[in-house]
């Protein structure tokens, strides 16, 4: 009885290891169906929001195409969708790094710039107008604390302030996977590291200062959004997140603040993954997301700074004043090296990459 | 156990029992409570009443369009599972052949394999197949995960019966599967009814396997609310949570009726 | 169906020959799905775990030499162990209570597990983020209490993960508890006390030793469910508390590293299947997919 069944099993699985061994026996290649659909993969929270009600609707509009939206656009997704022919996302907005990690791997389609308005393209600066990618808005990742966990005058106002749990208690919140890299130049700057310093970047020495920052880590966010509703709840007091979505949530009315000071300023920019289904259409939604009327209005919700030049005519000087990118802010903080993030290393692969590597296994090893 | 049932032991076991209980059911009640909060954060008690999370809801294509997406994927497994599930109980109560404890050993194990590792095995298989991110993927992992429950609640129905009423049909000289199919399957219906409602409730509540094979053009209710738990809490999930809730009352309400109806047929 | 019936019986007897074989047949389909759905993904992953592209034993090296991945193994042990503990010492009492108690009450209480049982683990996970967060009930009303001075860390942290995970495996504890108990003769009990035994003797000699089957079974069951777990942990944990689980979702999804990914997968799947089969043998399957009839009371 019992070697009758243990015969059977043995079968059974050896029938199952053959077919295992055979490999995928039935190839499918379907041409990605155009359903009259537009996929657009964004960073989450106000500001997709506010691509839904101020953007979406007017493209919708004039091409009949519906957008869905998906979040967030990490490489590593989209070089998994494109390697093994499962793309179902077609545009996607990411920072530079990202960008020329996935141009690296022959991952995103050339842009067409050919289908935007010449008007448009007059009043986006040239570093934001790339082969495979144009700019949309500046973001920035800036000290954001909860209002309620200390007193006024009393918050920190470095990064040394942040990593420093003694003086200023409370939970800390910083980025881990959701496509966002470890914040290796805001370790440096708590270690001491002169902000004209930063590049090329100490990578040992910056993950001597997460070793140190994780103890006061009470959550590690996945998005931004998360990030802001930990802060504004209490769940963490002080962290690492995008400032202007800070700037958002207390205007709403969250006990929430921000300090731009030592804040790492980079460009967000929308691509085209290989293999979307309509490049045509892709590029024309994004002739609407460049449009200076649209991003002052999504500007006047969550103030990042906009791409479009023109942008700036459609805001007041109190709006103007709220971006990120406005002239007092701005002093206050760095540009981030695309350079340094985005040079293969022997290994041929990106800072962007290795790092964000690592930084799944160090959190492996806590 | 009546002459202890005043004891203090006794009252001490019900205060337990009742904290217990407080502990499974509570959350579940605050979040109902929660989702007719006016304010748009998360606040208990509510400061003010309104339906605003609800109309949210099935307003806005965000959460209607997967919640329509789950349902179709949860009516398909539970088609596919029903019908796999049920003659697969009734082969392995009814038939005689070797190694059925084996097979029934194999054909139950899904319900003990980390759901995780069934989405991973899926994702290496539909990938190569361009499977990934469409519903179709849904479709096959969902009904592999609900049939083994089909077919436990299928067999305990089955012991309920008497095969003798099936051999008699057999012997006044029904053909084989019309035996099955007039005499066995309607004794065994109530838990054939009640297996499918659980089996699409299994299908409805599915989020592993929708977090790796789905897609923004698969994206199932579940899906959706892990993403907006994992990055923005919106307060509209107390909504779904409080629907999700009723679906519960209802289904376990229609299997508590089958059961009623299996006692009598059983009985009768 | 509580008395045999006699003639029943004897058609049974005869219908052995002509009725049975072609019955059989009916599990075809469900297994023919099965392999093509289930039996060979799980073997692919087997082969995604041994090969690269050549056979290669790399990954299981990778995964004893590298602590980090022993690390969360042994996390995930831990965390199932506790939780399949917390949910023993739980679970016995209300099950023993349910067994002892008049059909009406049992009936509430069944009711009463089986509600938050069915109810999506996204909304129960959804609801302990809500009660335990910094501004949550239970934060609020020890903070007005006094009990504490400012608020408990109860989320994204072990504390959070237990008590997410003991709400969803509890009734995985009670239902094979109850259903053992429920089969004990309560005469026994009775007697033992006639013959001048205290109730707690009478329990500890008499009802302890025959509830120990459904003691095994929970516990089994319950362990096999937590090593697996996923949504919980991601959820309600900090991100330190890394299980398989959530390595596998790292591994997949973040560091592309499938054939990592497909050696944890195996792992975890031989770790369940030995359990599992040696449980089978042992108390007998149908004592694990009893939970799944409990459940679908």
């Amino acid at each position: 009885m019992t070697r009758m069944k243990r015969r059977t099993f043995l079968k059974t699985a050896g029938a199952a290891a053959g077919l295992a061994a055979t490999g995928p026996f039935f190839h499918v290649r379907p041409a990605r169906a155009d359903k009259g659909e537009l996929v657009v993969v964004s960073w989450g929270g106000d500001y997709d929001q506010a691509l839904r009600d101020l953007v979406f609707p007017a493209f919708e509009k004039a091409t009949g195409y519906t957008v869905k939206l998906d979040a967030p656009p990490e490489t590593a997704k989209v070089k998994a969708m494109v390697q093994s022919g499962n793309v179902s996302w077609d545009v996607i907005m990411t920072d530079i790094p990202a960008v020329l990690t996935l141009v690296k791997d022959n991952l995103l389609e050339p842009l067409d710039y050919g289908a935007l308005d010449k008007a448009k393209l007059d009043r986006i600066p040239k570093e934001l107008q790339r082969s495979h990618a144009l700019g949309q808005r500046i973001y920035s990742f800036n000290i954001v604390y909860n209002t309620n966990s200390y007193p006024a005058g009393k918050a920190p106002r470095s990064w040394a302030d942040v990593w420093n749990g003694a003086a200023f208690p409370g939970g800390r919140t910083f980025n881990f996977q959701g496509g966002i890299e470890p914040q290796l130049e805001v370790a440096l700057l708590a270690d001491g590291v002169p902000i004209d310093k930063l590049y090329p970047i100490d990578v040992e020495r910056a993950w001597k200062m997460y070793d140190k920052l994780r103890p006061l880590v009470s959550k590690w966010y996945t998005s931004h959004a998360q990030a802001i509703q930990l802060l504004g709840a209490g769940e963490a007091a002080v962290g690492c997140t995008i400032g202007p979505r800070g700037i958002a949530a207390k205007h709403g009315g969250a006990p929430i603040g921000v300090e731009y000071n030592q804040g790492k300023l980079a460009s967000d920019n929308w691509c085209i993954v290989k293999g979307a289904r309509n490049k045509k259409i892709a590029m024309e939604y994004i002739n609407f997301a460049i449009d200076p009327k649209a991003q002052a209005a999504i500007a006047k919700r969550v103030p990042y700074g906009p791409s479009n030049g023109g942008a700036y005519e459609f805001l007041s000087a109190a709006e103007a004043a709220d971006l990120n990118t406005s002239p007092q802010n701005i002093k206050e903080q760095f540009w981030q090296n695309v350079e340094w993030w985005s040079t293969p290393g022997p290994d041929g692969k990106t800072p962007r990459e290795t790092q964000a590597e690592r930084f799944a296994t160090w959190m492996l090893k806590g | 156990m009546s002459d202890d049932r005043l004891s203090a032991g006794r009252a001490l076991l019900w205060l337990f029992g009742a904290a217990l209980l407080v502990f499974l059911i509570a959350p579940i009640i605050v979040v109902v409570i929660t989702s007719f909060n006016a304010t748009p954060y998360l606040a208990f008690p509510p400061q003010a009443l309104s339906l605003r999370w609800y109309r949210n809801f099935f307003q806005s294509a965000h959460w209607i369009d997967p919640a329509l997406l789950s349902l179709r994927v949860a009516l398909v497994a539970m088609a596919g599972a029903t019908v796999l599930g049920s003659f697969a109980a009734i082969g392995l109560a009814r038939g005689r052949f070797r190694g059925k404890r084996g097979l029934e050993l194999f054909l139950v194990s899904p319900m003990v394999v980390p759901i995780v590792v069934m989405a991973l095995g899926l994702y290496f298989l539909f990938s190569p197949l361009h499977l990934l991110g469409t519903p179709a993927a849904l479709y096959l992992g969902h009904t592999v995960i609900a049939t083994p429950l089909v077919m436990v609640i299928v067999l305990s129905g089955l012991r309920s019966t008497d095969p003798a009423a099936e051999l008699a049909a057999r012997s006044l000289g029904a053909n084989y599967w019309r035996a099955l199919w007039h005499v066995l399957i309607p004794a065994i219906r109530p838990a054939i009814l009640s297996a499918a409602a659980f089996a699409f409730l299994v299908s409805f509540d599915e989020v592993v396997l929708a977090i790796f094979l789905g897609g923004p053009d698969a994206t199932t209710l579940p899906k959706r609310m892990w993403e907006s738990i994992r990055f923005e809490i919106d307060p509209t999930l107390t909504a779904i949570s409080s629907l999700l809730t009723l679906l519960v009352l209802l289904i376990l309400g229609c299997a508590e009726l089958a059961r009623s109806l299996q006692r009598r047929a059983s009985r009768g | 169906m509580t008395e045999p019936r006699r003639g029943g019986l004897g058609l049974w007897r005869r219908g052995r020959r002509v009725w049975r074989p072609r019955e059989g047949l009916l599990v075809l389909p469900a297994l023919v799905f099965y392999i093509l759905v289930y039996l060979y993904p799980l073997t692919r992953l087997l082969a995604w775990s041994f090969f690269d592209p050549g056979p290669t034993l790399k990954f299981y090296g990778a995964l004893l030499a590298e602590p980090a991945y022993l690390k969360a193994l042994s996390n995930t042990l831990e965390i199932s162990v506790a939780a399949t503990v917390l949910s023993l010492v739980l679970g016995y009492p209300l099950a023993y209570l349910m067994a002892t108690s008049g059909a009406r009450a049992r009936s509430l209480l069944m009711a009463l597990i089986l509600i938050p049982f069915w109810t999506s683990i996204l909304v129960r996970s959804f609801a302990w983020i809500v009660i335990l967060g910094n501004n949550g009930i239970v934060n609020r009303t020890l903070l007005s209490l006094g009990l504490v001075s400012r608020p408990a860390k109860l989320l994204f942290d072990m504390t959070g993960v237990q008590i997410g995970m003991v709400h969803v495996l509890l009734p995985f504890m009670v239902f094979p508890l109850y259903g053992v108990m429920s089969r004990i003769d309560p005469n026994l009990l009775r007697v033992a006390r006639s013959l001048g035994a205290p109730p707690r003797r009478a329990f500890a000699k008499v009802f302890l030793p025959l509830s120990l089957p459904g003691v095994a079974a929970g516990c089994v069951l319950v362990f096999l469910l937590a090593i697996g777990f996923y949504v919980t942990p991601a959820l309600l944990g900090g991100a330190g508390e890394i299980t398989l689980a959530t390595m596998i979702d790292m591994m997949v999804n973040t560091l592309l590293n499938w054939g990592f990914a497909a050696t944890l997968g195996v792992v975890l799947l031989a770790v369940v299947g030995v359990i599992f089969v040696l449980f089978s043998r042992l108390l007998g399957l149908h004592r694990l997919t009893a939970v799944g009839e409990e459940g679908a009371r």
